[in-house]
């Protein structure tokens, strides 16, 4: 979706017109994307988002209902600029029959885990799988361990996230929104990882 | 008791609003704007609102037979009351209910405060009824609410889910609350119709019906400009219709139960609040209202609780992120009990389905609205489809929210005001459509999805002034009515269904009942008839014993499994049957359809060939028109081309004649070149024949000299002279040659002569030259 512009009608089950929209891309040199965060329930994907685009944290976040967006634009090296179109969703369970709503026409996906939590990870699994089933084919996704700054309380092995995106062709990281660690580095990976139009 | 402390703190904090919730730090400059608007506006609604209970008291007043009745409008006439019953299980015997009628804030507030340490021992839950000036909406609500139950019950009773337990609970419940010298009214409910007790019949007799009109509008009209802060707990219940919905210790119980399953932690088939929702629960709490002066130790108890018991108490919801809010803020507002009937009212009844496993109302609300936006808002719409938004992408969020931490909180207590009022969603849409309304101009100048969906997301967040965004609301969308939202519900809910089922295909399989009942919940739009159900209930005492039994041990889940199981096959196979009655009916139609179609295709068809032939003849005609040109064309062409044939022969034949006389020329060159020559000819002739006259001349002479002397005189002259003339004529030939043309001439001229006579002109020369 990256690059709806020079491969139109990948994705299945919408709107053509819309995919090239929201794939977003308006040139080579400034680059517009769709990015959904996905995974469990507080394992903090609204502070990722907040740290990234306010530079702020605060340990004592709302819940989030539905879904909630935010836009930050960045600039890489090579002077291009990444604005991330950021759809932050809710992480109960049940939430998940909206999803599609969300992640449909994403070009990127930040799939997020708690370190501290197994059942995190697990479910950041299924997020992988129904991405790969539901998601649009050329989607970026990213696999991201976040509260690495509780490191003393961690059960999930750094080399399990790192295996397990390694399987399914992810990146991966891990961050804490809370010390800021690695957060920024997240979405540059992602920017450099982006399918770039062809220059004209 | 949540609600008086925060009543007390609420104006601490700079950076939180009049109801002590924290605003963004982008907003605070506005809000001290607005903050003296919505004081006045504050101080013009409480006396509406006053002077509208006066008249009603007045009005009331003579009706009122009840002393207990008088008196508590006595209290009403001084301030702010709230009466509260205190119980416990411990306290049977204290009467359940103590009546404050003091009317001053603060014993309230002490007693309250007094009342929550006994919370804390004892486990005791606040219950507040509300003020009896409120009691003339209340019925008017109640009795929205019994009609809804009456039908509600005539679809959903039986189906397993959460409202049987509560009427099945309610009948002991009744009998308890006689016990407890309880609230009489709530028996109203407790049994069918039917035999509804006196008092309640009385009380809505009462108002209805030739008063409620009237009453209504008025209300409507006073809820439209808000509710008064103090007054607006007590209002919303009124409006929920908190007190029909009670059941005595239902919700006692409700915690009972969480209480006896938390002990009995190694149970493994525990009846209880399942783990994933008391964790979620848990996770959720600390971030509901993060640093709400309310919300301290005892007010997150609260929460706690009341969230367990709802879970409990309807488990096809179990809890969804989302309520969490609804219930901190209701316990904002009232007391523990009261937040729970509140939240029971608007999650099962105003908000049905919508936030169930699969949120299928929710869903199908989206499109719904969809359809709406495109109806009134066709240019936004196209504008945010051409940026590739999706409305839903932004409408979902506010709707499952009801707005709260969507738009600023007066604005928020305004929608919720008329939408609890209005006891349905309609609301909800006019609300989000009055928000386009107000944006959609704004909307429409964004060049990007990013930039549209900040920007209405940032402009809702500053609707601070809410009196606008209610009469839009209001009076904007009077076409979307609950009636128009049903119909549309029904268009769109198949969509959602058909990729729910998808979902839950390939994902889980439901093997439980509880899934079975949740998907029959699901269905509670189709009318499930009720028959089964009464005979049910109606099974005798034991029966009825039975299952409340059963709902102080097992609240949540139907008493009698296996005849609930029994039941559900009944009814799975009466669904089936009717499934496949309708799937037959459907093919009908279908093939109905078909055949009209087709014979409308015919029709069409039919006219259209007719058209078609038309036109071909009207070609023919052309065409033929057209080859008739041609072939005229083709003539004067062919004429043309025949003159130029002529002409150009014409041409040749001139040029042919003029070759012809060219040879002629050439040919009579050629005979006059003959003649030259054959003059020539002549000539050398003529000089021979003279050279022989000469020779012959000479012979006679000479033969004369012989004979005769003087004819030899005379010879010898003539031979002189013919000698002379031989030379003479030599010398002419000579001059001759000198001049050719001349002699041509001459000889042209003389030619003839000598052609035909050349002895003639010897004579000639004779003549000559006896002349000479």
């Amino acid at each position: 979706m990256g690059c709806s512009s020079s491969l139109p009608d990948r994705s299945s089950g919408q709107l053509a017109g819309l995919n090239s929209e929201n794939g977003g891309v308006s040139d080579a040199k400034n680059l517009r994307v769709k990015l959904v965060l996905l995974g469990d329930s507080g394992v903090g994907k609204s502070c990722i988002v907040l740290r990234f685009v306010r530079g702020q944290f605060d340990p004592t976040s709302k819940v989030t209902v539905g879904a909630s967006f935010l836009s930050q634009t960045i600039a890489l090296q090579d002077s291009t600029t990444v604005k991330f179109e950021i759809w932050d969703t809710a992480g109960q369970e049940r939430y998940a029959a909206l999803a599609p709503l969300y992640y449909r026409g994403a070009a990127v996906a930040v799939v997020v885990y708690d370190i501290t939590s197994p059942e995190s990870f697990a479910k950041a699994q299924y997020w992988v799988k129904e991405l790969q089933k539901h998601g649009n084919p050329d989607i970026v996704m990213a696999l991201v361990g976040n509260k690495a700054d509780l490191n003393e309380k961690r059960e999930v092995p750094v080399q399990d996230g790192i295996d397990y995106a390694e399987k399914n062709g992810m990146f991966f990281i891990e961050t804490s929104a809370k010390t800021a660690d690695n957060i920024n580095q997240l979405f540059e990976e992602i920017a450099k990882r982006l399918p770039r139009p062809a220059s004209s | 008791m949540a609600e008086l402390s925060f009543n007390l703190l609420h104006t601490l904090d700079p950076r939180r609003d009049a109801y002590g919730f924290a605003l963004r730090p982008q907003h605070v400059q506005r809000y001290k704007e607005y903050a003296k608007i919505y004081k006045e506006e504050e101080g013009e609604r409480s006396d509406k609102w006053k002077e509208f209970f006066e008249r009603l008291v007045i009005s009331d007043q003579p009706c009122s037979s009840d002393e207990e009745y008088k008196e508590t409008l006595r209290v009403e006439a001084t301030e702010c009351k709230i009466e509260t019953v205190l119980e416990s299980e411990e306290s049977d015997d204290s009467g359940g209910k103590k009546s404050i009628s003091d009317g001053s804030k603060e014993r309230d507030l002490e007693k309250e405060v007094h009342r929550s340490k006994e919370t804390k021992t004892h486990e005791v839950q606040t219950w507040a009824q509300i003020r009896p000036s409120l009691g003339a909406i209340e019925i008017m609500m109640s009795s929205r609410i019994l009609m809804s139950k009456d039908m509600i019950d005539e679809q959903k009773t039986i189906s397993g889910d959460h409202l049987p337990s509560i009427e099945e609970a309610k009948s002991p419940g009744g009998a308890s609350e006689e016990e407890f010298d309880g609230d009489v009214y709530v028996n109203a409910t407790s049994d069918d119709n039917a035999n509804a007790t006196g008092t309640v019949t009385a009380e809505v007799d009462e108002v209805s019906p030739k008063n409620l009109f009237p009453l209504k509008e008025e209300v409507e009209f006073l809820v439209r400009g808000g509710v008064p802060k103090d007054l607006r707990g007590e209002v919303w219940q009124a409006f929920v219709g908190v007190k029909t919905r009670r059941v005595e210790r239902y919700y006692q119980n409700l915690l009972a139960q969480e209480a006896n399953d938390g002990e009995h932690k190694d149970h493994e088939d525990s009846s209880g609040v399942p783990k994933k929702w008391k964790r979620q629960i848990e996770k959720d709490i600390p971030r509901t209202f993060p640093g709400h002066p309310a919300l301290d130790d005892n007010g997150r108890n609260s929460l706690r609780r009341l969230l367990l018991a709802y879970a409990q108490h309807n488990p096809s919801v179990g809890y969804c992120q989302a309520m969490n809010f609804f219930a901190g803020l209701l316990l904002l507002l009232m007391p523990e009990e009261n937040a729970f009937w509140t939240l029971v009212g608007i999650i099962d009844d105003y908000f049905g389905g919508y936030y169930t496993e699969e949120m299928i109302e929710s869903q199908v609300d989206q499109l719904v609205f969809e359809e709406l936006m495109r109806e009134r808002f066709p240019k936004l719409v196209n504008h945010l489809d051409y940026l590739g938004v999706q409305v839903a992408w932004i409408s979902g969020p506010w709707f499952l929210s009801i707005f709260v931490n969507m738009l600023p909180w007066e604005s928020v207590f305004r929608v919720w005001d008329v939408l609890l009022f209005e006891g349905n969603r309609v609301m909800l849409f006019r609300t989000a459509l009055a928000l386009m309304e107000l944006y959609g101009p704004a909307l429409v100048t964004t060049k990007d999805a990013g930039d549209a969906i900040t920007l209405l997301q940032s402009l809702a967040g500053s609707t601070f002034d809410s009196s606008q965004l209610v009469l839009t609301a209001c009076m904007g969308f009077l076409a979307v009515t609950e009636a128009r939202l049903q119909e549309l519900r029904t268009k769109h809910r198949p969509a959602v269904l058909v990729v729910v089922e998808e979902r839950s295909k390939r994902g889980r399989v439901w093997k439980d009942s509880k899934g079975l009942a949740s998907k029959l919940y699901s269905f509670k739009h189709d009318p499930v008839s009720l028959i089964e159900e009464k005979k049910s209930a109606e099974g005798g005492d034991n029966l009825e014993l039975l299952n409340s039994l059963s709902v102080d041990s097992e609240l949540g889940s139907l008493p009698d499994l296996q005849e609930q199981v029994v039941w559900l096959k009944v009814e799975l196979c009466r669904l089936l049957e009717e499934k496949r009655a309708a799937v037959l009916r459907a093919e009908e139609l279908e093939t109905a359809l078909m055949e009209m179609v087709k014979q409308d295709n015919r029709r069409e068809l039919s006219a259209r060939v007719e058209l078609l032939e038309q036109e071909l003849a009207e070609l023919k005609q052309a065409l033929a028109d057209k080859r008739e040109q041609e072939t005229a064309m083709l003539q004067v062409l062919m004429r043309v081309e025949q003159e130029q044939r002529v002409t150009e022969d014409a041409r040749i034949s001139a040029e042919q004649d003029a070759a012809a006389q060219r040879y002629a020329v050439h040919v009579l060159q050629e005979r006059y070149e003959k003649a030259l020559a054959s003059v020539a000819e002549m000539e050398k002739r003529v000089v021979i024949a003279e050279s022989m006259l000469e020779a012959t001349l000479q012979y006679e002479s000479g033969q004369s000299k012989a004979h005769a002397s003087p004819r030899s005189t005379r010879n010898q002259d003539t031979s002189t002279r013919k000698t002379g003339l031989l030379s003479f004529g030599l010398g002419w030939r000579d001059r001759n040659k000198g001049k050719p043309t001349d002699v041509k001439e001459s000889n042209l001229s003389h030619s003839p002569n000598e052609g035909m006579d050349p002895s003639s002109s010897e004579k000639e020369t004779k003549n000559e030259q006896k002349e000479t």
